[in-house]
């Protein structure tokens, strides 16, 4: 009830100070939260009424309960966000890999340079990867990927010492991590060659080539029911 | 706002337009020194020639990193889980109890050989591998002009050429011919300084540093102010200077034992681009 009659003291000296608007002796007003428009309608309305019932909160008055923002306010597009939004891209179906572009680069830019890594430790290629990643983050450098190749096995096969049999010796695995990047500078290119280079810990070998088609399809598994279908029909 | 960034966009576009002709040829190489007005510049150009070679050893680690890698190494072994080769220690270890304890019975034996003598062939191979010594004689002797010594360290190449009417210790140098890169001024020192036997690698088309000086009095002439030199890195694959080279004349220097050869300011602008860790 207090409220109600702030709201009716409000609306009242409203309609007496006529259209002026919003001002400073507005904390009626802000207790209020109405627009001029609405006080001009329930003006007439509060005019008939001479008891405290206010028709603001009474049932019904659904009308009187919205707030527009006109077009004309200075609220107008208050509650707009979704040109805020960056637009969602098209959801790629599982199993679709895009084949992007592979960037050549200019005179003075090398385009996607992959980064190969190869041991027989996993643990030492992979710290070694993960440093040449935090090293190309540190230096600004856009890193596009960082993946592994698959496993290749070998098995060393020694000739026993009595006898012909080969005999089982060991059993060595070869681990290959890439790390691709993209816009390496000609000028700094070669202090960041160095500085991989100087760094690579023992049993490391570098290998730094461009990004070729071979380089991406080698990473998918060989099917041989297409192939076999390809060959059929060639 | 658009004003100024239309400017320096002009002026780019200039400064490209500028250095566009001389890479009409079609080679893809930057040098700095393609200006137009070369004819009027009073300063000569010479190419000079980093040639390092790289560590062939890594660096021992340091009494902290060794205590660091030793506890390391023990926690990994305690966390880990036991390999084909224990199990089979331990299998085998366990029919050795049962055999004595004579409650075995005869069984086929798989294998002849068992893992003690496995383990007993690998200890005899290690003890008759010997590892490369880290400290070569050429250490031993401080023969600084040997390539075998430092093994853990860059070393570059210096020589010793006549400027003017002294002996100076400086890297490698050619004059620069117009109609060739820096970078093939740089190679042609490659080439003209061992015969062809060194064989290095160049790991870009722009100098890593630059190095200006003016000429002294006596020796300026009309046209030449001084000398720009500009460093070009490359990197020492295989070869080496052929014994008949009289000794003297060249050294491979590691990075504090420049200092005993080059002159300070030359020194100073040499050390900016030398990456020793």
């Amino acid at each position: 009830s207090i409220q109600a009659g702030h709201e009716r003291g409000g609306e009242e000296s409203g309609a007496a100070r006529g259209r002026r608007g919003y001002n400073a002796a507005a904390d009626i007003r802000v207790l209020c939260l109405k627009n001029d428009t609405i006080f001009k309608q329930a003006f007439s309305l509060l005019r008939f009424r001479t008891s405290g019932e206010n028709p603001v909160y009474s049932a019904g008055g659904i009308l009187l309960t919205t707030s527009r923002h006109y077009r004309s306010k200075p609220t107008h597009g208050i509650g707009r966000y979704k040109h805020l939004v960056k637009p969602e891209e098209p959801k790629k179906k599982k199993g679709k890999v895009e084949i992007r572009a592979i960037n050549v680069g200019t005179d003075y830019e090398y385009g996607t340079l992959n980064i190969h890594l190869i041991a027989y430790d996993m643990a030492l290629t992979e710290s070694y990867a993960q440093y040449v990643h935090n090293l190309c983050n540190h230096l600004s450098i856009k890193v596009e990927e960082s993946y592994a190749m698959p496993t290749k096995t070998m098995e060393v096969l020694q000739l026993q010492d009595q006898g012909n049999k080969m005999l089982l010796d060991s059993v060595l695995t070869t681990h290959e991590r890439v790390v691709q990047i993209s816009g390496l500078n000609a000028t700094f290119a070669e202090i960041f060659l160095e500085i991989i280079q100087s760094n690579l810990p023992e049993g490391v070998k570098l290998s730094v080539r461009e990004h070729t088609e071979e380089d991406f399809k080698g990473r998918f598994k060989a099917r041989p029911e297409l192939e076999e279908l390809l060959a059929k029909l060639n | 706002m658009a004003a100024p960034t239309r400017r320096t966009v002009l002026g780019l576009a200039r400064c490209w337009r500028r250095f566009e002709s001389p890479w009409s040829l079609g080679s893809r190489s930057l040098t700095l020194a393609a200006a137009p007005s070369n004819s009027a510049s009073p300063w000569r150009l010479l190419g000079a020639l980093c040639l390092q070679r790289p560590p062939l050893v890594s660096k021992q680690l340091t009494p902290m990193q060794e205590e660091m890698a030793a506890l390391l190494q023990q926690m990994e072994i305690e966390r880990s889980l036991y390999s084909d080769h224990e199990l089979r220690a331990l299998d085998e270890a366990e029919q050795l109890e049962k055999k004595k304890s004579d409650l075995y019975e005869e069984k086929d034996e798989k294998n002849i050989l068992l893992v003690q003598d496995l383990e007993d062939m690998w200890e005899q191979k290690f003890l008759q591998f010997k590892p490369g010594a880290r400290i070569t004689d050429a250490d031993v002797k401080n023969d600084r002009s040997s390539l075998h010594r430092k093994l853990d360290r860059n070393l570059i190449l210096l020589v010793k050429d006549k400027l003017g009417d002294q002996d100076v210790w400086m890297l490698p140098q050619a004059e620069w011919q117009p109609g060739e890169t820096l970078r093939q001024t740089a190679e042609r020192t490659l080439a003209t300084l061992s015969e062809n036997n060194l064989e290095a690698k160049f790991l870009g088309n722009a100098p890593c540093g630059h190095y200006k000086f003016k000429f002294p009095q006596a020796v300026r002439a009309e046209g030449s102010l001084g000398a720009k030199i500009f460093f070009f890195k490359a990197l020492l694959l295989t070869g080496d200077f052929s014994p008949a080279v009289e000794k003297g004349r060249h050294v491979w220097a590691s990075k504090e034992e420049l200092g005993d050869y080059l002159k300070p300011k030359y020194l100073a602008q040499v050390r900016r681009f030398l990456l020793d860790l």
